[in-house]
């Protein structure tokens, strides 16, 4: 990856040809300490570039929280998302990119490809970013994920107090780089040593997140939930959820699917895609209803067995990507490094 | 888009839809296809028709669901949405040469009609074909005409039980594991079960096979679950590492038997 340095002065010139070219969204700075994505919508816009993660998962942009997949039923007429500019995501964390390539899997391989996800995701531009700090509920280390990104993107920034060192990880963003060359300057030695220092502290950081909660690294997954299917572990915390879905909702890996149909005026056959939640008593529900996980605890361990279980399986990956996002989105407290840590314990008790 | 050409009422809550969509069909016995009642929502349904019939599809269909009543209300000339084949179905060419015992239980007799017309194709391919078929109550018999043809074939040996009988009703009665006995005329070591019914009726009769001595890698599965999009992304049919929808929904029970709660 050839690598550039720019300035923080020069940076504002930077979001403006982004801003030209795509649809730009960015992180936003919302009250003291909350981050959400926006849409830019002009100069005094600043955007977050380091920081953490926002509150939003990135696959909100590819696999869309409501999306209509008929209109026309049996005219062979699909329609796929009609977007007038590609889009832009400034500042997406490593925990999102390690999402976005299980939904990836999920979407574009096997017999069936998702026509919408893939549209969805041509023609777009990542433009990834380390993480400067890290929450008290980041613990991607754990899942072997880095806290800065090394693939999956198309672009990277590094912010360091001055200025941001900017490499590409695509032809795409080469070309972008390329383009706005002039406001580019080299990468000095010590900007690499300013990067590697901080890397090293927000990386200690994660570590102590570790540390402190006990959380077990993913080595000793294996079979957690196949070997605790009985556990106390799943109606303890079921007992305190209260079936919103909002981790479910926030997760970067979460694709479930809901199609229902619709219809209005003389159209009758509309049909949505929306994101569901296995948490809901009728996920599973079969008609005349029958329903293999009628209890809210087999739910629970279901959420818990395809992440930790079916991915590995099928994927040779875990579908969590450490970004702690359940944790602080859970209005119960139910804390999957917690869960994590009992299951690897009882595992342990097991054998 | 296929047009309802005929509605057969077989029970008082399960009738045969003949459908005739608007490009023909191909698909292998035992897939299934996604219907939908258009404007309303989809089901999944595996044919019940001989899938050398590529231009006419039978459906049928119990009357358990919102989809389902508003279905059972429609009438020949509507048009409903078929989408598909999904899935993985019977493996005939595995089948053949074989002793093959088919175990149905209640509107479980749908995907097997398919099957059971595919091995009459050529039924000299198979070396035994046994039915075996149960119903709550002789009214809850399907395909009564055809099941009465099937026992007059010399090729087929076709047994009935029902939970319980009336007046009319001259045969077994008790659940379907009454007539699984080692008396069937199969050596079941080396032959192959066929099971389709209701998740309960799946789980005794496998137990009671397996008590028989059929092998775990012979005894084929109808694992239906909620399948929705039919493609293996939406999650909702997960069976272990399997999505009934695209790796099923016929399985064997050496495929299923490591998963946890498979019969629920």
């Amino acid at each position: 990856m050839d690598q550039k340095y720019l300035k923080k002065d020069d940076f504002a010139k930077f979001t403006e040809y982004l801003a030209e070219e795509y649809a730009l969204f960015y992180v936003k700075k919302s009250g003291e300490d909350k981050l959400h994505i926006a849409r830019y919508e002009g100069k005094d816009e600043l955007p977050v570039v380091g920081c953490v993660r926002p509150f939003e998962p990135l696959k909100n942009f590819f696999f869309l929280a409501r999306e209509k997949v008929v209109d026309g039923y049996g005219k062979g007429e699909a329609i796929a998302a009609k977007r007038k500019k590609p889009f832009c995501i400034l500042g997406v964390k490593n925990c999102d990119l390690a999402g976005l390539s299980i939904l990836d899997y999920v979407f574009t391989e096997g017999d069936f490809q998702d026509p919408f996800y893939i549209k969805n995701r041509q023609n777009n531009l990542i433009i990834a970013a380390d993480c400067t700090t890290a929450l008290d509920t980041c613990f991607c280390h754990a899942l072997g994920n880095r806290h800065y990104p090394e693939k999956n993107f198309d672009i990277l920034i590094s912010e360091l107090g001055s200025g941001y060192i900017v490499g590409h990880g695509s032809d795409k963003g080469r070309a972008v780089i390329d383009k706005n060359r002039a406001i580019f300057t080299a990468v000095q030695s010590y900007h690499l040593k300013e990067r590697d220092d901080l890397r090293r502290s927000v990386g200690d950081k994660v570590d102590s997140n570790i540390a402190r909660e006990q959380i077990p690294d993913s080595s000793q997954y294996k079979d957690i939930i196949k070997s605790n299917l009985e556990s106390a572990v799943w109606s303890r915390e079921a007992d305190k959820c209260v079936e919103c879905g909002a981790c479910n909702v926030v997760c970067p890996t979460c694709h479930c699917f809901y199609l229902f149909d619709s219809s209005k005026g003389d159209m009758k056959e509309l049909r949505f895609k929306t994101w569901d939640s296995c948490m809901y008593e009728r996920f599973a529900r079969v008609a005349g209803g029958a329903n293999p996980r009628d209890h809210l605890w087999t739910r629970l361990r279901n959420r818990f067995e395809k992440k930790f279980d079916y991915f590995p399986e099928v994927k040779g990956a875990y579908a969590c990507t450490g970004c702690g996002r359940c944790i602080s989105g859970c209005p119960a407290k139910i804390d999957i490094r917690k869960v994590l840590k009992e299951l690897v314990a009882e595992k342990k008790t097991h054998q | 888009m296929a047009e309802i050409l005929d509605v057969i009422e077989e029970t008082p809550t399960i009738k045969t839809f003949k459908l005739k969509p608007e490009r023909a069909v191909s698909f292998e016995t035992g897939q299934f296809v996604e219907m939908t009642v258009p404007g309303l929502g989809e089901a999944p349904f595996t044919p019940s028709s001989n899938p050398i019939t590529r231009e006419t599809m039978d459906l049928t269909i119990m009357n358990v669901g919102r989809v389902t009543s508003r279905l059972h209300e429609m009438k020949a000339g509507e048009a409903i949405g078929v989408r598909g084949p999904y899935g993985k179905g019977y493996p005939l060419d595995k089948f053949k040469g074989r002793e093959l015992l088919i175990v149905g239980g209640g509107v479980g007799l749908a995907p097997l009609r398919s099957l059971i017309l595919a091995l009459l194709n050529s039924i000299s391919d198979y070396k035994k074909v046994v039915i075996k078929y149960g119903a709550r109550l002789p009214k809850d018999i399907v395909y009564k005409e055809e099941v009465k043809r099937w026992k007059e074939n010399k090729a087929l040996d076709v047994e009935l039980t029902v939970d319980k009988g009336d007046e009319s009703w001259k045969g077994n009665v008790g659940v379907i594991t009454t007539i699984l006995k080692d008396d069937m005329g199969l050596d079941s070591g080396s032959g192959i079960a066929i099971v389709c019914g209701p998740p309960i009726m799946m789980k005794f009769s496998t137990f009671k096979l397996l008590e028989l001595g059929f092998k775990h890698e012979n005894i084929y599965l109808s694992m239906e679950k909620n399948m929705s999009c039919g493609i293996g992304k939406c999650g909702h049919c997960r069976i272990g590492p399997y999505y009934a929808c695209k790796d099923g929904p016929v399985f064997t029970y050496e495929a299923v038997k490591p998963y946890h709660n498979i019969w629920e």
